[in-house]
């Protein structure tokens, strides 16, 4: 009995070792970015864990070092930050409300349109590259805020997710609330959104990730400096800065750590969403 | 109790049907009609040349490139990561205490930007770095972005690392719905470790599993952004995606009709892939007992 305890402590240890392992090396990259970002030139790529360190790389990203010609990081991270939170929101609301109505209200088409959500998620949507370009371009928003948030503004995941939730509440609630006067938007706001904020959660923090981390769209639609996002303004130093990496490691961590950080606040929350969303 | 409302139906839908026609139906139609022509992207006049796009496409080497291109792909990224999500998962959900702080832990990469990404892997893989000098040292002087093999596995590795910790999610709330009883029988049968994994906890985790399998080989169909920042699509075309393909068609080439010829090209083979493989996952489930 004695022995079989201890076998399964030292069962037990070896696992949460292992466990540890594994995560630390899955999360060295981003501790890598970090170090290297702080690391004195002289060490940076040179080191698995940089032993000198300077605030050059920031100072750089400010002042364009021996460029003389800062590039428009500060104002690249706000404007990712306005394109992620505006697109984001959009999608939110415009998915709270069509899956309101697919899964609440009772009209004529509503199945045809549950079907096409699903068809038009499922669509390879690299055809549509080339022409929604044309679209923008045609209409005078390239090159334009619009231009980066309009086509981002609809997300069919967001739609087809809070379609499957909502499904899930009780139609009792709502006939209820209809029967002391509410309308369908109150209804929305008031019953359904409390009811459903750990997906509202997970789904806010997916759209944001993805919309925060896009290189295609946001490189092809924009063409001044002044329109830049931060991810793209990354991507375009790739070359110019490629015997400087330091600046592009403290321009990567400016660009990782909010994401990670916000992650860490919700990870609770998020958690629980995941685990009603797998279900 | 059921009564219909047409008027607020559709209001609340407007914004999505709106959405689709803009940026859906009319896209879709633009791409037909643009792959039948040779419209350069700024010359205001075309011209109609029927199949002449298509035809030149199947026989262009950068498109039998980006076709074969997303089946390598494949082969490294869909195994690799479905066996380290499967471990992280079995790995985490053993353990008694701080689950959920783990799969966090493992879920951060998920967060990180393909830019980002692709700049950590150029740093670890540089000349300089601590890897290169001793393998170096062994007589081993490896260019790994420019060798074709090494380039689709950094490019596969990059993208393992991002979705191990999103699929070990997944998987592990697989494990967790498991009858913690079967394993009880099981123990009192006295079922090895190893037995136990593959002809309990596996079968029972099949539906988890076609899911995390249905992502990743979802995942190599739009693979952009790593080989966009690291190769180019090189050396020589090695990892030359059809995104990639597309975008240096229509954006550096300018040749607009051609490329919606190739992305039109591109999407039929991707659904009649997905297709398949979403089959031969359903009958490998159903000969092996699992669904």
């Amino acid at each position: 009995m004695v022995g079989s305890n201890r076998n399964r402590g030292i069962r037990r240890t070896v696992r949460y070792a292992l466990a540890m392992i594994l995560l630390l090396v899955m999360v060295y990259p981003y501790l890598y970015m970090v170090l290297n970002s702080f690391a004195d030139w002289a060490h940076i790529d040179k080191q698995l864990l940089p032993t000198k360190y300077s605030l050059k790389s920031y100072e750089w990203l400010f002042t364009g070092g021996e460029t003389g010609i800062p590039r428009p990081w500060l104002h690249a991270f706000l404007n990712s930050v306005m394109v992620s939170l505006a697109s984001t929101v959009l999608m939110m609301i415009f998915g709270v409300m069509v899956a309101y109505a697919l899964s609440k209200l009772n009209f004529f088409g509503r199945n045809a349109i549950n079907n096409f959500v699903l068809f038009h998620m499922f669509f390879p949507a690299i055809i549509l590259l080339i022409p929604t370009f044309l679209i923008i371009q045609r209409v005078g928003l390239y090159d334009s805020y619009l231009g980066l948030i309009l086509p981002k503004a609809v997300s069919l995941w967001a739609i087809f997710m809070y379609t499957n939730f909502f499904k899930a509440v009780p139609t009792v609630f709502i006939e209820a609330a209809r029967l002391d006067g509410a309308s369908d938007l109150k209804i929305m706001y008031k019953i359904m959104l409390p009811m459903s904020k750990s997906i509202t959660t997970v789904i806010f923090l997916f759209l944001l990730m993805e919309r925060w981390t896009e290189l295609l769209w946001d490189m092809i639609i924009v063409k001044s400096d002044r329109m830049l996002t931060l991810n793209v303004l990354i991507s375009q130093m790739f070359g110019p800065y490629g015997s400087y990496p330091g600046p592009l490691y403290a321009a990567s961590a400016l660009l990782t750590l909010p994401i990670i950080i916000m992650f860490i606040i919700f990870g609770k929350k998020f958690q629980e969403g995941m685990q009603f969303s797998l279900k | 109790m059921d009564h219909r409302n047409n008027k607020m139906g559709w209001l609340f839908t407007s914004p999505y049907l709106l959405y689709s026609l803009i940026f859906f139906f009319g896209p879709l139609i633009w791409s037909f009609f643009l792959s039948v022509t040779d419209w350069n992207l700024i010359a205001p006049t075309f011209n109609l040349v029927g199949i002449e796009n298509f035809a030149n496409a199947l026989k262009s080497p950068s498109v039998h490139s980006a076709f074969w291109v997303t089946y390598k792909f494949m082969i490294i990224f869909v195994p690799i990561v479905t066996v380290l999500a499967t471990a992280v998962a079995v790995l985490v959900h053993g353990l008694p205490r701080f689950k959920s702080l783990f799969l966090i832990g493992f879920f951060l990469p998920y967060l990180s930007s393909g830019v980002v990404s692709s700049l950590i892997a150029k740093g670890l893989l540089s000349y300089t770095s601590p890897m290169n000098v001793f393998l170096r040292k062994m007589g081993l002087d490896i260019d790994w972005l420019g060798t074709p093999l090494s380039a689709l596995g950094i490019v596969g590795l990059i993208l393992a690392w991002k979705f191990t910790g999103y699929y070990a999610l997944i998987l592990t709330s697989g494990l967790e719905s498991i009858d913690k009883e079967v394993y009880e029988a099981a123990a009192i049968d006295g079922v090895t470790d190893r037995q136990r994994f593959w002809r309990i906890t596996l079968p029972l985790l099949y539906p988890s599993l076609y899911t995390t399998l249905i992502l990743a080989f979802g995942v190599t169909f739009g693979i952009f952004t790593e080989v966009y920042q690291l190769t180019g699509g090189g050396p020589n075309n090695a990892t030359n995606t059809w995104q990639m393909e597309i975008f240096k068609q229509a954006f550096t080439n300018l040749q607009a009709g051609y490329a919606s010829a190739v992305a039109l090209l591109a999407s039929v083979a991707t659904f009649i892939s997905i297709f398949i493989i979403r089959k031969f996952l359903e009958i490998w489930g159903k000969r092996n007992g699992w669904v």
